[in-house]
Order: C-alpha cells, then sequence, then structure tokens
C-alpha cells in the first residue's frame, strides 16, 4: 500500500461505488471486531502487513497504531474522517486493489464489506478473544455475573446452551433414556460400559440422584484415571521408543502410569502442569514430582550417525517449545521458530525466550540409542508396586515416629543414644534400628525395622527406571536463530521468558521451568484453562467448543460458545483445577444428556449448537477394550512396561534399522495379551496397526485432535484381526455358559454392548446369522475348529463346536456393528 | 471419482458458511454445493485438480539410503587422475559434513568410480550411464535424467523425512497422503494408495511410517503397505473356517444392525460406514486378484527378470506396481532399500542395481508398450547423493561414501515428463552444483527466486504435484492456523523438464 496510483476519473467511480456500500453498510448489524474482522485481516491481509513484517516502512494492520499511522497524507484508518480512509479506496479500486490482484487469497465480497461496515462503524480495534484472561458472564444478557456462585452450575452449563437454541427457536432434544445414558456416561468417564451389574442397580434405583450417584462410581473406579490419561498421552506424544533413526526403546513408562494415578488422584492441574514442567525444581522433590518431569523429555531424539549434537540440541528444543504451543497454550508457535509469527502476536525473540527455558536441560541432545537415556531415576514398575512403595513409606515413618516418641521418654535410652537419634537421618535412623547389635535389638522396633528394610529393599531390587529432566548447574546461552538454522544465532544472549501477549511473567517468579509453569497456571493465563476445558469438553462430547483445539489464535475458530467457555474455564480454576469437578458438571448437564438422535427440526450436521447429545466412533483403544471386556479376557493389571498383543508378523522388521533393538516383535503371552489398549507397546515409527488404523496418531508429534475416519480397510480389521476373532470366541462362550437359550443369549450380548436387549429387527438378523451358521459349521466341523483356534486363550472344550463358531460369528458381527462402536 | 480435498474444501466453505450464519448471510448454497460434490465424482482424471493432469498416476521409485551418483549416473573422468588426492578445499567450500567423515585420518580423499561408462543416445546430447545399469541404459531415451537434485540434510531420518513430507522433523503429511487427498481414488475395489517394501540383501537404514503417513491430515490417506508377507493388506483374509459365503451373511447381518442403529440416529456415517464394509468385501476379491501373477506372460516376466516371481523382489514390486496402475490405483511408492554405502560400496552397489536396474527399464518398456507410460509418472532417486571423496580405507577396488546433499542424480520418465533429456550439470568433482562451464552456482532458493539448472527437493515436489494436475501452491489445509502445503513456502516447477 506505498503507491496512490489511482487516475482521478477512477476516483469518481469508486466513490461511487463507495456510496453505495457506505449505505449497505451503515445499515448492517454492529461489528465484532475480534469475532468478525480479525479472521479476515489475519488471512487476507497480514502476510504482508502482520506480525511478521520485516520493512519498517510497510503499513501494519495488526495495531490501530499501525493502521492509523500517517502514510504521507494519508492513513489506511483516518479516525478523524472515516470515508477518507485509505482501505475504503483500496478495498474497491480496480487498477491498484489491496489485496493485490495476484494475491494467493483474495478477499470475498462479503468480506470486502464485512471490512467496509467496520471502517464505517468506527475502524475501532480490540484485542484477539483468546489473548483476553476469560471472566464469568452471565449466561442471557453476555455481561459479567457477580452471582454465579449461588447458581447450580451445571443449569449454567444449560443456560449459555439454551440461549443459543432460543435464538433459533428450537428447544433441547428430548432426554436420552436412562440406559443408554449410563452407556455413555461410562464410556465418556471410564471409556468402558457400566458393568451388568451396574447398569441393573441404577435402572432399579428410581429415587432422585441415581445418576449422580452413578457418575461418582463411575469417576472413582480406577479405569477413570486409564480413559483419561490417554488424551494426554496422545498431547505429550508419549510413545516408548526414541522415535528417531534407530527408533531403539526407551524406559520411560512410569511417566504414563503416573499419569493415570494423577488423574484417578485428581490431583489439582496446576500442580499436574507443575510438576511435569518442573518437578525437579520444587523443593525437595518427591519421586512422583520426578516422574512427573518425563514430560520435557518426551521429544523424539536420535542418536544417528553423523548427526550434529549442536543441532539436535536445537531440534529437541523446537520440539518441545512446539509442544509446549500445542498442549498449554492452543497455538501453533513454529512459524515463530524462523520468523516472528504471520499471524498471531508473537516473535521470533519471544519463541526463543521461550525455548530458553528448555535449553538448559541436563541430558546429552543425542540419546545414544540408550533405554536408561541420562537423567534417569530408579522406581517402581507398576501400580501395584507403587502403592506397595508408598505403603511402605507410610510404614516406616510411623515407625520411626513411634520411635521417636520411644526415645524421647526420659530413662528409656541412654543420653548418648539420644542424641545420636536425634543426629541422624530417617535413612540412618532406620538403620539404628535395625542394628544387630545395636541398642534397640531388644525392642519391637528391631523387628518391624527388620522387615522394613528387608522389603524396602527388595522393592528396590524390581524398581525399573525413568527419564526425567534435570537443569544443567551453569544454563547454556540462548539466542534467537536465524532462520531457525542451529548454527546462525546472532543478538544478544536471551533471558527466559514468555510471550507477553499471554499475560505477565508473574513477579518473584524464577526464570526456570518452575517460573514457566507459575506463569502457565496463574490466575490471568488467558489460554491455559480455555484450552484444557476445550478438550475436555471435546473428550466428552466428541467435539471442542473451540472446534480447532490445536489453534485459538488468530486463524482458529471461534469457540461456538464464547461465554461458556470461558465460564467453564473459571469454573476450573476457581474450583481449584478439579477435573473430576468439571467432568461432573459436563455429564450431568441437561446438554449431555440430550438424545443423540440427529433432529429433522434443524440443520446442523456439525452439532454446533448442541441441540443433541453426542455421537461418534469411539477411539482404537476403547473398542478394543470393550471386546476384551465383554468377553471377559480383560486383565485389570495396571502400569508397567508396554504390552505386545497380536501383531501380523514382519511389520517392524519390514522398516527397522538392523542394528535396532526394537526390529523384532516378539508378541507376549498370557494374561499380558489382554491388558487395556493404554498399554500396548507404542513404537513410535511402527505403532500397533489397529491403533492407526482407527487414527490413533503415531506420537511423533503432539496430537490434540484425532481423526474419526471411514475406511473398508477398518470393517476387514474389526472382522479378522485375531484378537478381534478371539474376543468373539471368548465372548459366545460366555454367552453360551450363561445363559442357555438364545432370546437370552442375545439380550446378554446386546446389553454387554449397547446396554439394552435387541429390537425385533436385530434380533432376527441376528437369528438368521446365526441358523445359517450353525448349518455351516454343524456340516464342516474342520472349519468351526480353524475359526475356534484363533488366539492363545484356550478354548473351553464342554461346548459344542457348531455352536460356539457359529456364535462367535454372530459376537464377531455385532463387536464390529455400530451398536458396539459408537458413542450414542 | 472421490476427492477428499475438495470436500475438504467444501466443508470449509460449509462451516464457513454456518459460521456466518449468525451474521444472517445464509445458508443458502449448501445444496449447491453439495451437487457440485457429486459432479465431481464424475470427473476424468486428466482434468486435474488445479490444471489439466499430465499424468493420472504415479509411481515413485524410493532408493532409501542415498544411491551414489558417482557410481551411476555423474562421468567425472577428471577425479580419475585425482585418485586418493585431497579433495581441494575450493571444492567443498567450508561445507558441513556428517562426523563419520568429519575428521576421519585420511582427510578427505577423491574417489573416483571404479565403474566404466558409455554414452547412451537419447533425445539430446546423450546421457552417460555406468556399468552398473545396463538395463536402465536401454531406456535412455525416455528418461529425463537430472543431475542437479539438492537437499539441505545430510542426515538418514531428518533427509528422508525431508523429501517426502517437505520438513526434517517428523509431523507432517508425506507427499503419498497429500497425493491421496488431492487425487482421490479410480477404484474404490482397491487401496488408493499402495506401498510397498522392496528386498534387499542390504537394508541397513530404516524407514517410517512417517514417509507415507499422514501427519495431521486425516487418516484415511495413509499409505496402505502392500505386503509380501502374509496377508498382502493387513488383515484381508477372513479368518481360517469363514469362507467369502459366510462373511456374506455375516455382513448381511451387520447391515441390517447399522441400519437400525441409522434409523434410530440418522447419522449419515452410519450409511457411509456400511458402504465401507460392502468395499472391504470386494477387496478381499479385487486384491488377491490384483496379486496373482499367473495371467502374467512369459514374455513378461523376461522383461521384469525371473525375479519378479518371487513375491517382495523389487522386480515383484514394479509388476505389481503395474497392475495397480491398470487398474486405476493412482499413488504407489516402492522403497528400496541399502543404498548407504558407507564401507563397501562396490559390493553392496552391485547387488542393489542388480535388485533394480532391469525391473526398472522393465516398468518403463512395459508401460509403454502398453500405452500408458504417457500418463504414468515414475520417479527414481533417494534421499541424498555420496561424497566425491571416500569414506574409510579407499584402494581401486573398494571404498566407501559418505553422505551427500548437495547434488544427486533423480529421473523421471512418463506422464508428461520430456523424454531422453538430462538436467544440470555439476563440477568436476559432482561435489556442486554447476553451470555447463563447470562452475559452482551454489543455488539457495528462495520464495521468489530459482536457479536455472538445479532442482531443490522442494522443486521435485511440486513438479510431481504439478504434473498430476496439482497446484502445489493451492493443495493446503489448515492446521494451527496455517495453510500448510507439501512445498511450506518454497518449490519451483521444472518447467524445463515438462513436455
Amino acid at each position: 500500500m506505498r503507491i496512490r496510483s489511482y487516475t482521478l476519473p477512477l476516483f469518481g467511480l469508486t466513490a461511487i461505488l463507495l456510496a453505495g456500500n457506505i449505505l449497505a453498510a451503515e445499515q448492517g448489524p454492529t461489528i465484532d471486531f475480534s469475532r468478525d474482522i480479525l479472521p479476515i485481516l489475519s488471512d487476507k491481509c497480514f502476510v504482508c502487513h502482520g506480525p511478521d513484517t520485516q520493512d519498517t516502512e510497510q503499513l501494519r494492520l495488526d495495531s490501530l497504531a499501525g493502521a492509523t499511522s500517517d502514510r504521507g497524507g494519508y492513513q489506511a484508518i483516518n479516525p478523524e474522517a472515516l470515508e477518507e480512509s485509505e482501505i475504503l479506496v483500496r478495498l474497491h479500486s480496480k487498477d491498484s486493489p489491496m489485496p493485490p490482484q495476484d494475491a494467493e487469497k483474495p478477499l470475498t465480497a462479503n468480506e470486502r464489506e464485512l471490512l467496509a461496515r467496520w471502517i464505517h462503524q468506527g475502524g475501532k480495534y480490540a484485542t484477539h478473544w483468546a489473548f483476553i484472561p476469560p471472566v464469568k458472564h452471565r449466561p442471557a444478557s453476555g455481561t459479567p455475573a457477580q452471582d454465579t456462585q449461588s447458581t447450580h452450575s451445571e443449569s449454567i452449563i444449560d443456560t449459555f446452551v439454551a440461549t443459543q437454541l432460543a435464538a433459533k427457536g428450537i428447544n433441547f432434544a428430548p432426554s436420552a433414556d436412562r440406559a443408554t445414558l449410563a452407556r455413555r456416561a461410562a464410556f465418556v468417564l471410564t471409556g468402558l460400559p457400566p458393568e451388568p451389574e451396574q447398569l441393573v442397580g441404577f435402572l432399579q434405583d428410581k429415587t432422585a440422584g441415581a445418576y449422580d450417584r452413578l457418575i461418582e462410581e463411575l469417576l472413582n473406579h480406577s479405569r477413570f484415571g486409564e480413559h483419561q490419561a490417554r488424551y494426554w498421552l496422545d498431547a505429550v506424544r508419549y510413545g516408548d521408543t526414541h522415535g528417531l533413526h534407530l527408533d531403539n526403546r526407551r524406559g520411560i513408562f512410569p511417566y504414563r502410569d503416573w499419569v493415570v494415578r494423577a488423574f484417578n488422584d485428581n490431583l489439582p492441574l496446576d500442580q499436574f502442569i507443575t510438576w511435569q514442567l518442573s518437578g525437579d525444581l520444587l523443593p525437595n522433590p518427591t519421586m512422583a514430582q520426578l516422574i512427573a518431569t518425563g514430560y520435557v523429555r518426551m521429544n523424539p531424539s536420535t542418536a544417528e550417525g553423523g548427526a550434529i549434537p549442536a543441532e539436535f540440541q536445537m531440534k529437541n528444543n523446537f520440539d518441545r517449545v512446539e509442544t509446549l504451543g500445542s498442549v498449554f497454550l492452543g497455538m501453533s508457535l513454529t512459524c515463530a521458530r524462523c520468523h516472528s509469527h504471520k499471524y498471531d502476536p508473537i516473535s521470533q525473540t519471544e519463541y526463543y525466550r521461550l525455548l530458553a527455558f528448555f535449553n538448559s536441560t541436563a541430558e546429552n541432545s543425542m540419546d545414544g540409542n540408550a533405554y536408561e537415556y541420562a537423567p534417569i531415576m530408579h522406581v517402581p514398575q507398576d501400580q501395584a508396586s507403587w502403592t506397595g512403595w508408598i505403603d511402605l513409606q507410610a510404614a516406616r515413618k510411623s515407625l520411626l515416629t513411634q520411635a521417636t516418641d520411644a526415645i524421647t521418654v526420659p530413662d528409656n535410652f541412654s543420653e548418648a543414644i539420644v542424641q545420636r537419634w536425634h543426629q541422624s537421618s530417617h535413612e540412618d535412623r532406620l538403620k539404628l534400628l535395625a542394628e544387630s547389635a545395636g541398642p534397640f535389638v531388644k525392642t519391637d522396633f528391631h523387628e518391624r525395622a527388620l522387615e522394613i528394610t528387608a522389603n524396602l529393599n527388595s522393592a528396590r531390587k524390581a524398581f525399573t527406571t525413568t527419564l526425567i529432566a534435570q537443569d544443567l548447574p551453569e544454563p547454556r546461552t540462548t539466542q534467537v536463530l536465524k532462520r531457525g538454522e542451529y548454527n546462525l544465532p546472532q543478538g544478544d544472549p536471551l533471558e527466559p521468558g514468555i510471550v507477553r501477549v499471554m499475560g505477565e511473567f508473574p513477579s518473584g517468579a524464577s526464570r526456570t521451568r518452575l517460573g514457566l509453569a507459575q506463569w502457565l497456571t496463574s490466575p490471568n493465563h488467558p489460554l491455559v484453562a480455555r484450552v484444557l476445558v476445550n478438550r475436555i469438553w471435546q473428550r466428552t462430547f466428541g467435539d471442542a467448543l473451540v472446534r480447532t483445539p490445536e489453534d485459538f489464535g488468530l486463524q482458529g475458530e471461534q469457540p461456538t460458545h464464547p461465554h461458556l467457555l470461558d465460564w467453564l474455564a473459571v469454573e476450573l480454576r476457581e474450583s481449584g483445577w478439579d477435573l473430576k469437578h468439571l467432568l461432573r458438571l459436563l455429564v450431568r448437564s441437561r446438554t449431555f444428556r440430550q438424545s443423540s438422535a440427529w433432529r429433522q427440526d434443524i440443520d446442523d450436521p456439525q452439532n454446533r449448537l448442541l441441540a443433541r447429545g453426542p455421537h461418534y466412533r469411539l477411539d482404537a483403544e476403547v473398542l478394543r477394550d470393550v471386546g476384551l471386556w465383554a468377553s471377559g479376557l480383560l486383565d485389570p493389571h495396571m502400569g508397567g512396561e508396554g504390552v505386545k498383543p497380536y501383531q501380523p508378523s514382519g511389520l517392524w522388521f519390514a522398516l527397522a534399522h538392523p542394528g535396532s533393538n526394537t526390529k523384532q516383535y516378539v508378541q507376549d503371552e498370557g494374561n499380558r495379551l489382554y491388558r487395556r489398549s493404554l498399554y500396548v507397546y507404542w513404537k513410535r515409527t511402527s505403532p500397533h496397526p489397529m491403533m492407526t488404523l482407527f487414527d490413533a496418531p503415531d506420537r511423533e508429534s503432539s496430537c490434540v485432535r484425532r481423526s474419526r475416519t471411514n475406511t473398508p480397510l477398518q470393517s476387514l480389521g474389526l472382522l479378522n484381526e485375531t484378537q478381534r476373532v478371539e474376543m468373539a470366541r471368548k465372548l459366545a462362550e460366555r454367552l453360551l455358559r450363561q445363559v442357555d437359550h438364545t432370546t437370552g443369549r442375545l439380550d446378554l450380548l446386546f446389553t454387554l454392548l449397547a446396554c439394552r436387549n435387541p429390537s425385533a429387527t436385530e434380533r432376527a438378523a441376528c437369528e438368521m446369522l446365526l441358523k445359517t451358521m450353525s448349518v455351516r459349521f454343524q456340516e464342516s466341523p474342520d472349519a468351526a475348529l480353524a475359526l475356534l483356534s484363533q488366539g492363545l486363550a484356550p478354548r473351553d472344550e464342554s461346548l459344542d463346536i457348531a455352536e460356539l463358531a457359529a456364535w462367535t460369528q454372530v459376537t464377531n458381527t455385532v463387536l464390529a456393528s455400530d451398536i458396539a462402536i459408537l458413542l450414542y | 471419482m472421490h476427492r477428499p480435498f475438495q470436500d475438504h474444501s467444501l466443508m470449509l466453505t460449509r462451516r464457513q458458511l454456518f459460521g456466518r450464519a449468525a451474521l444472517g448471510l445464509g445458508t443458502a448454497s449448501i445444496a449447491h454445493l453439495m451437487h457440485d460434490r457429486a459432479k465431481s465424482h464424475e470427473q476424468d482424471a486428466s482434468e486435474g485438480l488445479h490444471h489439466p493432469a499430465k499424468a493420472k498416476s504415479v509411481i515413485y521409485l524410493f532408493m532409501s539410503g542415498g544411491p551414489s551418483h558417482h557410481d551411476l549416473w555423474s562421468y567425472k573422468p577428471k577425479m580419475t587422475e585425482m585418485f586418493g588426492k585431497q579433495l581441494p578445499e575450493h571444492i567443498r567450500d567450508g561445507q558441513r559434513i556428517t562426523g563419520m567423515t568429519a575428521n576421519q585420518q585420511n582427510g578427505l580423499p577423491v574417489c573416483p568410480s571404479k565403474y566404466k561408462y558409455t554414452q547412451q543416445d537419447n533425445h539430446d546430447r546423450g546421457v552417460w550411464v555406468s556399468e552398473l545399469l545396463p538395463f536402465t541404459a536401454t531406456v535412455a531415451k525416455e528418461l529425463c535424467v537430472v543431475h542437479s537434485t539438492f537437499t539441505e540434510a545430510i542426515n538418514h531420518d531428518p533427509a528422508i523425512t525431508y523429501i517426502q513430507t517437505g520438513s526434517q522433523i517428523p509431523g507432517r503429511p508425506s507427499l503419498g497422503a497429500w497425493l491421496s487427498y488431492g487425487l482421490g481414488t479410480m477404484n474404490e475395489n482397491l487401496p488408493h494408495y499402495v506401498v510397498m517394501h522392496a528386498k534387499s540383501n542390504h537394508a541397513e537404514q530404516s524407514l517410517f511410517n512417517r514417509l507415507w503417513g499422514t501427519g495431521f491430515l486425516s487418516a484415511d490417506h495413509q499409505g496402505i503397505l502392500m505386503r509380501s508377507q502374509g496377508d498382502p493388506v493387513l488383515f484381508l483374509s477372513n479368518p481360517s473356517g469363514v469362507s467369502q459365503a459366510d462373511r456374506r451373511a455375516q455382513l448381511d447381518a451387520l447391515t441390517t444392525l447399522n441400519q437400525e442403529q441409522h434409523k434410530q440416529f440418522g447419522d449419515p456415517e452410519i450409511l457411509a460406514r456400511i458402504r465401507q464394509h460392502e468395499m472391504a468385501y470386494r477387496m478381499q476379491t479385487s486384491i488377491p486378484e490384483l496379486m496373482d501373477f499367473s495371467s502374467e506372460t512369459e514374455e513378461t516376466f523376461e522383461l521384469y527378470g525371473e525375479a519378479a516371481k518371487t513375491p517382495g523382489t523389487f522386480a515383484a514390486c514394479c509388476l505389481n506396481a503395474r497392475r495397480l496402475v491398470e487398474r486405476g490405483v493412482r499413488n504407489i511408492q516402492i522403497f528400496h532399500r541399502g543404498w548407504d554405502a558407507h564401507g563397501s560400496l562396490p559390493a553392496e552397489h552391485e547387488s542393489q542395481c542388480k535388485d533394480v536396474d532391469q525391473a526398472c527399464a522393465a516398468l518403463i518398456k512395459d508401460l509403454k508398450r502398453s500405452g500408458m507410460l504417457d500418463e504414468t509418472l515414475i520417479i527414481w532417486g533417494g534421499e541424498f547423493g555420496r561424497t566425491a571423496y571416500c569414506q574409510g580405507g579407499l584402494t581401486k577396488e573398494n571404498y566407501g561414501r559418505d553422505h551427500h546433499p548437495r547434488c544427486f542424480t533423480t529421473w523421471m520418465a512418463g506422464g508428461g515428463i520430456k523424454p531422453g533429456i538430462t538436467y544440470g550439470h555439476t563440477d568436476d568433482y559432482a561435489y556442486n552444483i554447476a553451470d555447463e562451464h563447470g562452475d559452482p552456482l551454489f543455488p539457495q532458493p528462495t520464495k521468489e527466486e530459482w536457479t536455472p539448472g538445479t532442482m531443490h527437493i522442494h522443486d521435485l515436489n511440486a513438479t510431481i504435484l504439478h504434473l498430476l494436475g496439482i497446484d502445489h501452491k493451492r493443495l493446503t489445509y489448515r492446521y494451527q492456523g496455517r495453510d500448510f502445503r507439501l512445498t511450506d513456502v518454497h518449490g519451483h516447477i521444472m518447467h524445463d523438464l515438462i513436455a
């Protein structure tokens, strides 16, 4: 926009065109800058006139100051005389239009009109909504609320939703029936259907609060944490291998198990964040806090021969900064690695300031292809041993307390012993108690100390290792890297720092990862709570309030219900970052409880109005877990090294480097074949095919939203994969053993998978299949036996082969049907 | 024809319309848009997505590990005189080299190729081909040999990720996924994007799912592995004991169950899934039929070589590629590992060339005789080249070469490519891309500028897309606020190579 090149006669024409537009514009509805204008400026103008503009002479349209600056006798926006604003002229200019005629993204007529209307209404600027800290607004009026505490919280959600429904002249959909609702809530909270007894209990409980009680049971089940953890592991790109080149094994699964515990224990999310980013920097960090720092170590790494360590020091850090952006800020920071962000107000310097928080961690930038890629620590290897370890700590503490009490009783022990006791560390006190010729040998403390010591030692022996974060004693220097090239540092060394548009760095906080965590969890942070709430909404309703959960920036979508998002974000914080509280609000809301049936009275295929309940295909892990659960195969063991269920042979070998220790897939045996899918071994360069077939990410980079595809190969997987055939057989065995007639067996099958009995049509279809298959397998017992030999779980030999095979075909089919694989 | 990119664009438009509905601008044109989509199914592949396509299908013969241009394509007689002498400083020009040779004791001794070259006639000035590629030499008149391909990455993982996804860091969609997204499918009974791993005696570098993965694109654009072991496509076969008639009975029941579900909930996805189940059923016939080579003539096997009868060989993969193209599959990649010759290059490359040479030539001849070469783009190349200097001990008979990103040779054929030409020059050491006088060009492409005579890997990818009717600047997908594309903000279409 440097040259005014239009000629006078054309100007006249433009003016006439403008006059028409002015009329139209002035009649239009009020423009909301952040909602209506900023996305246009960002998408169509900022490429040249945005935050990344190198040329200081260039017009900037990303701030009012820039837009109103004097361009030599004219202004892009002239607040004194709006009609003279250059934007208006150039918008409609024939010979010198903006954006220029050859622009990759021209303006649409509608966008021109909006821009014109905006100028005519004053050309005011406002901050992008996501950069303004959320406040609680009153649902109807949109004004800030003072008294929401007194309002029943879950009905608040409905009030926000109802406001938009009312504007369309529609109401909520009717409630889903109770059984469907129980299934829905159980899937959303625990990733599995309700247990049959639980379902019956709920359906029989006609008293008020029955649903709330079901919710509490689900929230308190250990499956809750396992299910919720999955989403987090996608976001932080958890994997069991290094990810690059050899893609060797990496020992970090205790982190995964810690995430499960954190959710089950309802660790406040602010602490959940703080421990992960900076547990090692907390005073006297606990083992759990250190395990949590595995977050910092989650970046894919390499030890490729010839790779340059300094380059990977930077690549590892790019990955960490950009993952931080996705996970906590709901924003890509990637652009700012090489130049200031094109759209969002994030400068390249700010990117490298953020990077500086991570640039001083102690591990080598190359992983040495090592399982124990230091720094590591020794920790219990699964949930049971974790609990055992915690109990032991408690026993030790209690013993030492009692011993201290006993010692301080006058005359029990000599002065020397009392003194030695008080000068000893906890560790040494236990040793003292356990000393074979020691002063306590005759007390009952001695025996207990011996036992505890022995137990501690054997527990330690069974420890595994996990990667943790530590800082170097002297921080590394961080500078801006020209074009993101590791060998082109420029400018002064940078102090670690934050993105200014997202609030202040907390005063007094240290410039370390701990300070970074304090910034993220500070009450005024505009993004973190919103971003978390948005993803919690997404996993409950299937789609998020901001439909681009990975982008809250200028190019992202606006929230479907902005005030609802803000209200929930504030509520999350005010509740003490209480995840279970938030989920409780969501699943108890009327919005959640609506029937999932599509409505004839509205055209809203994406359910942006939330005028019906959630309806979507379940995730890969859930599909597998449901089958294992229904068939009774599911092994409840929690935690530990990733498990390797059936997988077609040769998949890893076909890709792997001969030197890789993950080139051979060694399938597990016994119960390990039947663990929950959360525990399936995650080789990043080749995850389990039944996971990727159903849209699981590779975990090489952050994923906060999985696609939900619908492909023919999924059909093949559902019907043919070994584990699915095996679970169908075990489910058939269960039906045959538990019930002695077809009707009841089908009832049980449908109750397990759909929480209801089959309809007449469904029943007829299943019976027909059963009949066809019975005839077939009676005629071909060999075929029946072949089918029943899939999978390692032993066959119940007391059952008739043909009948079991026929039922296996039925269960395999129903397990693959939308009755079983959808949330509704 | 099903076209995901157009569908996606429509979804965006639709979303924008719904978004704008709040402003009172209406949603009237949705039906119109849907109508347009229906029309796109009937489009001919040659119409292209953005402009008429020169090629309907692409077969990418990827030589993973980095084939040595010195020993295959770059005839540099002057290097012979320099045998064992240090590479002149000005040639290297301060370039960073990998940690494997940066500090080796014998420095950087010049390593001429031990192989004889002969000049083959083409439609240009002729092309020099090494004796390691006797069969490929016979199709010189079909090849467009580019000596000036280059990249910035010097290690396998970043380099192969770069050439296949446009970024050295994992997380982006692969070339194949972009093509799938842009091209859609012409045969719904076969996977739309097929990846094969050919056997090699020296499979020493790893491959990664990300090379045919979808990054942030929807997961249905991922490459489908067609394997020589077990099921050709994962989970294709019914469990033992289950016949196709049994499966039919299952699917009939399944359809009824899903229709019931649809009656109750009305989600169109359910109907789509019913169709996918049926398509899967058809694939159970069409894929085994595809993999059954018994209808191929002896003459064809002579063309491809005996190895084509052994599943999983490069030759069998090439023959399969032709069969796929015949059946309307548009997007095929064959990965052949083992080109990373750090130590015993002659032994390894001889074996590698034996794997691929005859089949490459056969594929071209075979497509040509059936009239399909014109609409099938074939690309042959690796992620980088190899060094002019020796890695490890140098003798006349044995040597090794390290990774070399500054220039390497890629060839293309068919599908709108100028046949029988060479493109680009290198200096006397095939170390730097040079002008026709041998003076180095040191290309540093920017968004606006491109150095004639050079082909950055982004340029290669832009050209592949162009030939298939796709504008690499317009095939975009918005993720995290950015309209991503395969070529990032780079890429120049190599018009000089296009017929």
